[in-house]
């Protein structure tokens, strides 16, 4: 006979009754103050185990008594029989370090590999027209606040940036639907960027930063490499991804530390953006010698600009959106000797 | 400052012990006091009689009154084995087994958390859950494509949020109470969808905010920033009416929860706090930039360094928000014979956050259970349950017994969306 000591609740008010249940063969007695009662064994139910907590037996004349765990109880029938096989999991310490081997694998295996292809694959099922709104919206945005102002550029070095600019889409398989802006800028000085849906501004900054036409085309280049490899919807996949990985992980510590979850998610989706630009350098670099241009021309704008702003990249390089320049240059001039 | 003691509430043998033994010179004006008091009960006996009947009712109470330990008892070793194990279940089945692993973390919180000795019972089911993340997961992937690719739908996605938002407020309110019991005896929560419409969109803020959107204001500042600024204004308010909404539909057994606080208290938390973040940002940023520019030169380096009293400001205000609006509810939140003492700190708190951060980033994640046990532990140190009455008046019926919400008694619309 099995003697368990624990408490007994009736269901009627929040009292606690020292009770005892008394466990004789297939039988169950309950004694608890005036109560009591003999339940053959299989009417009782048992609260799933978690950690060393006291259990709870329902009794079926509607109590429940309370009791330190005890291996009789995985006898009885249970409440959740499907917790019972996490329980005997989570009280393993082989199979909780197992489980520490296995998330590292599965996130940095997803990381580095299975979401940067899935999400190649599923932007090129998507097509570039669902970006393009966004991207006319954003850029009537940045006009209407003021980051742009229309172009100073003369007619003449308007139209052979233009003619520049058509002669690199001629063979591409989306250049219908690329659109090149020209705008003066204070804000962002020398830049240029891909907007969603095949829309390229150029500053009058960068235009006047580069010594050559061809140096204009190895920028142009650079940014219709972001857009033929669909760089923006890839980056919505990936980092939208990588934010509910993160958030996933971190779920338990969101309430409890501020802002934890930022952290990993800006390192780990600015590693996805270095990787975009190091991709659409080579893009460009492909497409540049296709047209009879130089990337050595690449290199060299990159370089008098770097040397404008001289600052210390490399103390930066894990958390900047952008590739270290001088190795961008490296790789510009080794593109360019082949 | 006048610290004369209030005669009128001393018993006849208390005045006249203090009338025997107050050092006259030094205190004349206390014994003319005395002196008078005493004369005025002589020739009043029922005066006498409501002072001495009052005094024994204040020490009737303070004996009827008890304090009921609150406990939290969870290990970090034991809750680590339960993370680890839940999460790599989780990324294994691609985020199905998540709701599965609510419950058996939900379960390890409820059963190592003890009033008066019992632990809480988590009587959730996984399917429930599981279906309310699906419909987040649903809302929210409508919401991020309508913002970011087919923003014409913007107005229609957010018109469809609030009209749902209250609906879902209700059924998690009444999720969570329903599956959490305590002694045999379910929580209980009946608060209905016009009664979450009216604490959601008091005054029709909310409701103006999003006409706005819905009929595009947004390209007139003037009304985007005057609904933003109202809203503002209106927010400890707002605060106050959900967490009315929500403590006083919820009951234990007969009895319902009465919820006191004001919404001027909640405006006094929320201004201190955006106090102490101002406060810190201006001061500290001043500091960094004097240490700053004369030593560095490079500006990157100078956008980083200003991001840390942007960080302490915005972690010091949490915390003391945290803190604060946490003591406030439940200072003055009863449910029948219990009353709570919340007693967080902001500065403890600000504390608790740096150092869980610090030790989870240091630790590559591996500290989460750690900090989440401690927190919990922290939480319940600070928190006392006062007992004054009898907890029989609790009364259970058929209705909030535990039997009463076995698997099979899941109905269709039980969900759980709060992640």
């Amino acid at each position: 006979m099995i003697t368990i000591d624990g408490q007994y609740y009736d269901g009627r008010q929040p009292i606690a009754v020292p009770a005892r249940l008394e466990f004789a063969g297939r039988e169950a007695i309950l004694t608890a103050g005036q109560v009591s009662g003999r339940y053959t064994t299989d009417r009782l139910n048992v609260s799933p185990c978690s950690g060393n907590a006291d259990r709870f037996i329902a009794i079926p004349d509607g109590g429940q008594f309370q009791c330190p765990d005890h291996e009789i109880m995985g006898s009885l029938p249970q409440t959740s029989p499907s917790e019972g096989l996490v329980a005997w999991l989570e009280a393993r310490w082989g199979v909780a370090l197992s489980g520490v081997v296995i998330v590292a694998c599965v996130l940095l295996a997803g990381y580095f590999y299975g979401l940067p292809i899935a999400a190649e694959r599923i932007a090129d099922r998507i097509p570039l027209e669902t970006e393009r709104a966004v991207g006319r919206q954003a850029l009537a945005w940045l006009d209407e606040q003021k980051w742009f102002q229309p172009t100073n550029l003369d007619k003449a070095t308007q139209q052979s940036i233009k003619d520049g600019f058509d002669g690199l889409l001629s063979d591409l398989p989306l250049k219908d639907h690329y659109q090149l802006e020209l705008r003066s800028s204070k804000a962002m000085s020398a830049n240029a960027f891909a907007l969603p849906g095949g829309t390229i501004v150029i500053t009058d900054d960068m235009v006047k930063a580069a010594d050559s036409p061809e140096e204009v085309q190895a920028v142009l280049a650079h940014e219709i490499g972001h857009v033929e490899l669909r760089h923006v919807m890839r980056s919505v996949l990936q980092n939208s991804a990588v934010a509910v990985a993160v958030a996933a992980v971190t779920a338990d510590a969101a309430s409890l530390s501020v802002a934890i979850a930022g952290l990993p998610v800006m390192l780990a989706q600015a590693k996805y953006s270095r990787e975009f630009e190091a991709a659409a350098d080579e893009y460009a670099f492909q497409l540049l010698k296709q047209k009879g241009y130089s990337p050595a021309a690449f290199a060299s704008l990159m370089e008098r600009i770097a040397a404008k702003h001289g600052d210390d990249e490399r103390a930066f390089s894990y958390v900047s959106t952008h590739p270290v320049t001088e190795e961008r240059v490296k790789r510009a001039r080794d593109a360019a000797k082949k | 400052m006048d610290d004369t003691p209030d005669y009128s509430k001393y018993t006849l043998d208390q005045l006249q012990d203090v009338y025997d033994h107050i050092d006259r010179d030094k205190y004349p004006y206390r014994f003319n006091l005395v002196r008078y008091e005493i004369e005025k009960r002589k020739a009043d006996p029922s005066l006498e009689a409501a002072v001495s009947a009052r005094a024994a009712n204040e020490a009737g109470d303070k004996a009827n009154q008890r304090e009921l330990t609150l406990r939290f008892l969870g290990s970090p070793s034991e809750y680590f084995r339960i993370w680890i194990v839940n999460l790599c279940l989780t990324l294994l089945t691609l985020g199905i087994f998540s709701a599965w692993a609510k419950v058996r973390k939900k379960h390890y919180f409820y059963s190592h958390t003890t009033l008066d000795g019992t632990p809480f019972q988590y009587l959730g089911q996984p399917i429930p859950i599981l279906k309310g993340r699906v419909i987040a997961a649903i809302a929210f992937v409508t919401y991020y494509a309508s913002s970011r690719f087919f923003t014409n739908l913007l107005p229609y996605v957010f018109a469809a949020g609030a009209v749902f938002a209250p609906w879902v407020l209700v059924r998690s309110a009444a999720f969570n109470a329903r599956y959490s019991a305590f002694r045999n005896m379910t929580f209980h929560f009946d608060g209905r969808y016009p009664d979450a419409l009216r604490a959601l969109y008091m005054w029709g803020i909310i409701p103006a905010f999003a006409l706005g959107v819905v009929f595009n204001w947004w390209g007139k500042i003037a009304i985007a920033g005057g609904a933003a600024l109202a809203f503002g204004i209106a927010f400890p308010w707002w605060i106050k009416r959900i967490k009315d909404f929500l403590i006083g539909h919820t009951s234990f057994g007969t009895r319902n929860g009465v919820f006191s606080a004001k919404g001027g208290q909640f405006f006094y938390v929320y201004f201190r706090s955006g106090l102490i973040m101002a406060g810190v940002m201006i001061v500290a940023g001043l500091f960094t930039t004097a240490l700053v520019s004369t030593i560095v030169k490079r500006t990157q380096i100078l956008v980083l360094l200003f991001l840390v009293p942007m960080y302490a400001g915005y972690v010091l205000a949490y915390a003391y928000a945290q803190a604060r609006s946490s003591n406030l509810v439940w200072n003055h939140t009863r449910l029948g014979p219990l009353r709570f003492r919340s007693t967080l700190s902001g500065w403890g708190m600000a504390k608790l956050y740096v150092s869980n951060a610090l030790a989870i980033v240091a630790s590559l994640g591996l500290l989460i259970p750690w900090a989440v046990m401690r927190t919990l532990k922290y939480r319940a140190d600070h928190m006392q349950v006062l007992q004054e009455g009898e907890l029989a008046e609790f009364q259970g019926s058929d209705m909030s017994a535990v039997a009463a919400t076995g698997a099979e008694t899941v109905d269709f619309f039980d969900m759980d969306i709060s992640l």
